[in-house]
């Protein structure tokens, strides 16, 4: 293999690729990235096996090839090197990469790209097109409420359903959910998929806004997803399982609705989480309805600590139905108004010990389950 | 028809797993039982290579081309992407729950490209209580994808509810006249392989090691010769040779373990039993012995020489053991051959 190609564009596809590395692993392979000459250009690969990130970037090829380079020394290499072009040549009888810039000219033990595990190949045809802000937007508001905990895998995913024009994403971690709905520009055939947060989250960060559209297949039987941005490729292994029908959690009904501004009912929760992190994260809701027709209603917001002490915050609010005391985990509370992008939102109470629902106002997408605490 | 298990013995074994793959009918979970080096590790790779193979012709037969086969190069070689093996790390003889929590967490997602995801836990007997515990829901209810293969030395090593959730497959030990056969098809002459197929009681893969490592021939033979001239010596001179035994733990339960078989033909000799001794080099001493101590005093150097692996197991002073050891060991003047 003999290539060449600009240092700008290497160091950015190894920045790219290289979250997909796992240094790690029983596989000495995985933590190398794959390089090999694609239709003229350079393909860059890394995969921990359960998510494969692949990058594409300007190159002139002299000679085709392949090969596996150890991640670490490629890419810190790559990063020191200057800004113009840098030469890459295999030798491929004894696996060693020559690594010409500048002046520099560097020799990498490499492991035979026969093998990396082959990621797939997927055919892009009826592949979901996705607007990358809104997309974004949806992963922004979803994932965090996924879980962390390895005892059930499930939930460490975010559930992802199509049908026909309707997007729906979920997830949750047993104490909260949090569903967004979009309309997608055409209509797809329905499937459902549990696709990993991490890989979410990933993509995220991968596709910038200036970009238009990415591109969602899940192949048939593979039990992958595969999303594609301009030039590049996420593949994600789907998590095995069932989602919980989460349809039962969201309450039906409620006794108040509180319609408060985010800005000032996020500020609130912030203050209040400062004593409340000491503890359990317990913070007070002391939902007020109005007292005549002059007095506005308001939400009383209060946490409290053995050691650090107390704090009390109110915040003016439209309270239709009666008022409530009622606890919740103060840090879920703060993150998922951080995600709402509404000026206003509407809490829904029933009593202290039914769910509360965080919903943004004039927008019917989004929407926000929270278990509530006990009062203590 | 070519067989493309490759598996010395344990024909029984491997037409079952055939079936198995073949009929679509894989356990979750496997126990392969078996002391070391029967070829437990062997039979799990060769079962993943059956299950994962996708050139296969014949149902439950592996193609074995290793050039155009990924599965059937990598797997055998322990590095295919759905192929996790889970053992005792090199620096400590446990297996930690951390493994097993990792290994749940690939097992939760789908295979990466073959049929099913092959885990084999080598030497399952080493895992701690919590390690266990930690595998025991998903041993219940493996993912369909999943395939989860355990080997240890004896079932009963492991927790009754480890064994319950898995189909138990005891290996013994081959015949030595089948493990000698195979050394001399690989080309060692008759008197090694001979030699090598009885003193690795018909264990292929101690075999192998002992073909590969002349020194474990050479430590058998200078531990024999020491346990000989040991034997009609005095106190002080056994309490000598127990001080410099005792140095290196790992060394004295090695050497431990080659006075067992030794003193195991003794035994088999003085109960005037019928049947072939592991050191058949040393057939003529045995006898002797055999003839000098009745059956009673060789079971106690035997159950002496048991109880004082558990004991250096147990992390006892080795010194001590070793003295303890000499002490109960009878004095017998005149085998010097």
């Amino acid at each position: 293999m003999k290539v060449t190609v600009l240092q700008e564009n290497l160091a950015r596809g190894l920045s790219i690729v290289s979250r997909a590395v796992s240094p790690r692993s029983t596989l000495p392979v995985l933590a190398n990235i794959m390089i090999a000459s694609d239709e003229g250009r350079l393909r860059l690969s890394a995969t921990n096996l359960e998510l494969g990130i692949t990058c594409w970037i300007a190159a002139r090829i002299e000679e085709e090839g392949s090969t596996t380079v150890p991640s670490r020394t490629f890419s810190d290499l790559v990063n020191t090197l200057p800004a113009d072009q840098v030469k890459l040549s295999l030798d491929t009888a004894t696996q060693t990469l020559n690594i010409r810039g500048g002046t520099s000219t560097n020799d990498v033990k490499c492991i035979d790209a026969q093998e990396f595990p082959p990621l797939p190949v997927p055919d892009l045809k009826g592949a979901v097109q996705l607007n990358v802000a809104d997309f974004k937007e949806m992963i922004q508001q979803v994932a965090f409420a996924a879980s962390t905990d390895e005892a059930r895998p499930v939930l460490m995913g975010v559930l992802v359903q199509v049908e026909k024009d309707k997007l729906t994403m979920a997830a949750a971690d047993g104490f909260r959910l949090s569903v967004r709905k979009a309309v997608l520009g055409s209509s797809y055939g329905s499937f459902n998929a549990i696709i990993p947060a991490r890989a979410l989250n990933e993509l995220a960060r991968i596709a910038h806004d200036g970009e238009e559209t990415i591109a969602m297949v899940v192949p048939k039987g593979r039990g992958q997803v595969v999303f594609r941005v301009k030039d590049v490729e996420l593949v994600s292994q789907l998590i095995d399982g069932t989602f919980p029908d989460y349809h039962q959690i969201i309450p039906r009904n409620y006794k108040s609705r509180t319609l408060v501004s985010t800005a000032s009912l996020l500020k609130a929760c912030k203050q209040a989480e400062i004593f409340a992190r000491e503890g359990s994260n317990v913070a007070r809701l002391n939902i007020k309805s109005a007292n005549g027709d002059m007095q506005p209603g308001e939400v009383e917001i209060s946490a409290t600590s053995e050691e650090t002490g107390k704090n009390e915050t109110i915040v003016e609010a439209t309270v239709d139905g009666s008022g409530v005391l009622i606890a919740f985990n103060v840090k879920f509370l703060r993150e998922v108004l951080e995600v709402v992008k509404s000026p206003n939102v509407a809490l829904e109470t029933g009593a202290a010990n039914s769910p509360g629902v965080v919903r943004p106002v004039g927008d019917d997408n989004f929407l926000h389950v929270i278990m509530p605490m006990h009062l203590g | 028809m070519k067989n493309n298990w490759n598996l010395l013995g344990h024909e029984w074994a491997v037409d079952m797993l055939k079936q198995h793959v073949a009929n679509d009918t894989a356990r979750h979970a496997y126990l392969l039982a078996g002391p070391p080096g029967v070829g437990k590790r062997t039979l799990a790779l060769r079962f993943a290579q059956a299950l994962n193979c996708r050139n296969s012709s014949v149902p439950g037969e592996p193609c074995g081309d290793e050039k155009n086969c990924r599965e059937c190069r990598q797997i055998p070689e322990m590095k295919h992407p759905d192929l996790s093996i889970i053992q005792s790390e090199e620096d400590s003889s446990t297996l930690k729950v951390d493994q097993i929590r990792e290994l749940l967490h690939t097992l939760s997602l789908k295979p990466f490209s073959a049929k099913y995801r092959v885990s084999i836990f080598l030497r399952f007997h080493e895992a701690n209580a919590n390690a266990a515990n930690a595998l025991l829901k998903t041993l219940e209810e493996a993912p369909a994808h999943a395939i989860l293969i355990l080997t240890a030395d004896t079932p009963e090593q492991l927790l009754p509810t480890i064994i319950s959730r898995c189909e138990i497959l005891r290996l013994r030990p081959l015949s030595a006249s089948v493990v000698e056969q195979d050394l001399i098809r690989q080309g060692v002459n008759i008197e090694r392989a001979r030699l090598i197929a009885h003193i690795s009681g018909g264990k292929p893969g101690y075999a192998r090691r002992l073909l590969e490592d002349d020194q474990l021939l050479d430590m058998r033979e200078q531990k024999l010769e020491d346990l000989q001239s040991l034997l009609p010596a005095t106190r002080v001179e056994r309490f000598a040779y127990a001080d410099k035994l005792s140095k290196d733990k790992d060394g004295m339960r090695r050497t431990i373990h080659i006075w067992l078989s030794y003193w195991r033909d003794v035994m088999l000799r003085a109960a005037q039993a019928n049947v072939n001794i592991v050191n058949a080099d040393r057939n003529a001493e045995i006898e002797m012995l055999a003839n000098q101590l009745d059956l009673s005093r060789a079971r106690k150097v035997v159950s002496s020489l048991e109880d004082a692996l558990g004991k250096l197991d147990a992390n006892v002073n080795a010194r001590l053991l070793a003295e303890v050891l000499f002490l109960d060991m009878p004095v017998v003047n005149g085998i010097q051959a």
